[in-house]
């Protein structure tokens, strides 16, 4: 073997290596990890334990409005739902598309679909993926259309608590929403109009529209 | 076109016009050894960077910023410009690419003086004069930056890096890019032999 | 320790400048020591007397593609953080002709040009502001072709995706096929320096 071996020009030794690598390749699987993910189970446990991974809606509206962009808002629901009504500045990735999309893991992203299930899902796909800043909005879309949309009149009227609901107006106002000063309205919460999505301002608005330099040259 | 021609020679022959000293060039290293180098230095772009390398589109982000400076309603209104612009948050110039583009700059006058290859000259074949060589590297340089431009990159961008990841449009262009300089090495063999 | 190490957020994107530039003169070594600095070296491969070119680059492509093949299986890199660009089939397609038309008429490629800049050819001086030429007629005319720019959109696809074979088995052909065009080349070679009776350069 060794004499063989030296024997062999340089160009040939090469090539040999080449052709064992190849071969090697034919069975070593596949390099895009198919579909299997693994899990450091302490990791998420205490992460959610924490609750440190949840945003309140009224954080969100509170963000939005002072136009904070440092994050990516992402809605899980099917398009046809988010073309209906989302919040304001939102990105459409469907639940299943989520592993495949374009997200950057150093960026802070919040998920959101109507309840909590399909964020958690989606949570937790990505912090396999080793997404640092995963975030899911509390409550989701439902929390959302209570508390920021349609914000109820406080039970007791203690000074505070009004103070507070005043705000909640304005913030509902901003986000085409309507403070229930009735409490009687809260029944009749389903005729309530949403807010026609506001795709036109969404798109411009977002930091989605943002232009990414290609990487290609 | 011929005082051009003398405009740059003459440029050159300042700067080392008083070097008299000769040494022969080394001759060039084996091409598999050499692809070995260039191969490991792709792996580690992919590695580090998680893209490949390029060429052409340093060329573009400078054009696109001229454009830009010049005319600037001009450059927004157009999709390729402002592609290479970004979107305002950074500065363009601060790309990749560039300081990549600038290090190849460096690391080839490096290589080329430790081999005693650095030096003025027009590459062409005997049987042609420099002044239509320079007509032809024109036309040629015009044709590959638009050429690399439609195929969304060049040799390094896309035949190289492309070639490696095993993408389907990059293997396309490689082939392509042969089919053309063969088809064409015909009518150029006065140029190059 | 994950790669691609950028998309982790191991370094900012200032750092990733010096990276570029680092890694950009090792390309330039390679580059230049490969004989890829001069149009005639780069030339002869189309009159079949050089294939410099063709060995260089499909050594250079085998060894980043086994590296990273092997890197990724074992779980080191993150292949799909690895930028595709996308396939647009005609574009790229007709953007490889016109290119190949370039190189055996203007004698480089972007990259090499760089190279030959470095190294004093003022043929490749031209060729660049050539390129630079190009680039902008392409950029003034892009309004109008931009719909052809954008035609035959496969997504990112990959030689595996696409023939629906293994991952590995498109790897191991490649190695083939590298293997196999470069015995044709050194034997072309050698034939070609008999009937010519010039030593290749």
């Amino acid at each position: 073997m060794k004499k063989f071996w030296s024997n062999l020009s340089l160009n040939k030794r090469l090539a040999l290596i080449a052709i064992i690598f190849g071969l090697v390749a034919l069975f070593a699987g596949d390099p895009y990890g198919g579909t299997t993910i693994k899990v450091n189970e302490k990791d998420l446990v205490l992460s959610t334990v924490g609750n440190a991974d949840k945003v309140l809606v009224t954080d969100l509206a509170d963000w939005i409005i002072k136009g904070k962009s440092d994050f990516e808002l992402i809605d899980l629901r099917s398009e046809d739902k988010y073309n209906e009504y989302t919040i304001p500045g939102s990105q459409s990735i469907p639940l299943p598309q989520i592993s495949s999309s374009d997200l950057l893991r150093n960026q802070k992203i919040v998920l959101f679909s109507d309840d909590d299930v399909a964020s958690s899902q989606a949570w937790f796909i990505l912090k396999t993926k080793k997404y640092k800043g995963v975030y899911i909005l509390d409550g989701g879309l439902e929390a959302w259309k209570e508390k920021v949309l349609f914000p109820k009149a406080p039970v007791n009227d203690s000074k505070d608590d009004l103070a507070e609901f005043e705000k909640m107006k304005e913030i509902a106002k901003y986000f085409g929403g309507q403070a229930q000063t009735d409490s009687s309205a809260v029944e009749t919460k389903q005729q309530i109009k949403l807010p026609t999505a506001p795709t036109s301002t969404t798109k411009t608005s977002a930091p989605t529209g943002k232009k990414k330099k290609r990487e290609g040259c | 076109m011929t005082s051009i021609t003398k405009w740059i020679t003459h440029v050159f022959e300042k700067e080392d016009g008083h070097e008299h000293i000769h040494i022969d060039a080394k001759p060039y290293s084996n091409p598999y050894l050499v692809g070995i180098g260039l191969g490991l230095v792709l792996l580690a772009a992919f590695v580090i960077m998680g893209r490949g390398l390029g060429a052409s589109g340093a060329l573009s982000t400078l054009v696109a910023v001229a454009v830009n400076t010049i005319a600037p309603e001009h450059s927004t209104g157009n999709n390729f410009y402002s592609e290479y612009m970004g979107d305002g948050s950074t500065n363009p110039l601060m790309d990749w690419l560039i300081f990549q583009t600038l290090g190849v700059l460096a690391g080839g006058f490096l290589s080329g003086t430790i081999s005693h290859r650095v030096k003025k000259g027009v590459e062409k074949g005997p049987r042609i004069s420099t002044k239509m060589r320079f007509v032809y590297a024109f036309i040629g340089g015009g044709l590959l930056g638009y050429g690399a431009k439609l195929a969304r990159g060049c040799m390094s961008g896309q035949a190289l890096s492309g070639g490696a990841v095993l993408n389907l449009g990059s293997w396309i262009f490689m082939m392509m890019v042969f089919v053309g300089g063969y088809a064409a090495a015909y009518f150029m063999r006065r140029q190059w032999t | 320790m994950n790669a691609p190490f950028f998309k982790f957020e191991y370094f900012n994107s200032d750092v990733s400048l010096i990276i570029a530039f680092v890694i950009g003169i090792a390309f330039g070594i390679a580059l230049e020591k490969g004989g890829f600095g001069r149009a005639t070296i780069l030339a002869s491969q189309f009159y079949f007397t050089n294939m410099r070119v063709l060995k260089v680059m499909f050594t250079a492509i085998v060894t980043a593609m086994l590296g990273l093949y092997f890197l990724s299986v074992i779980g080191f890199v993150d292949l799909s953080l690895v930028y595709l660009t996308q396939t647009n089939l005609l574009p790229m397609a007709v953007g490889g002709l016109i290119a190949g038309l370039g190189f055996i008429i203007g004698g480089y490629c972007p990259g090499t040009s760089m190279v030959a800049v470095a190294t004093g050819k003022l043929d490749a001086m031209v060729f660049v502001v050539g390129m630079i030429f190009g680039i902008l007629v392409f950029g003034e005319m892009f309004p109008g072709i931009e719909n052809f720019f954008n035609s035959g959109f496969m997504g990112t696809v990959t030689l595996p995706s696409f023939f629906n074979l293994s991952y590995g088995l498109v790897v191991f052909l490649v190695v083939l096929m590298a293997i196999g065009a470069f015995t044709a080349a050194e034997w072309g070679e050698k034939k070609m320096e008999a009937k010519t009776g010039r030593e290749k350069l």
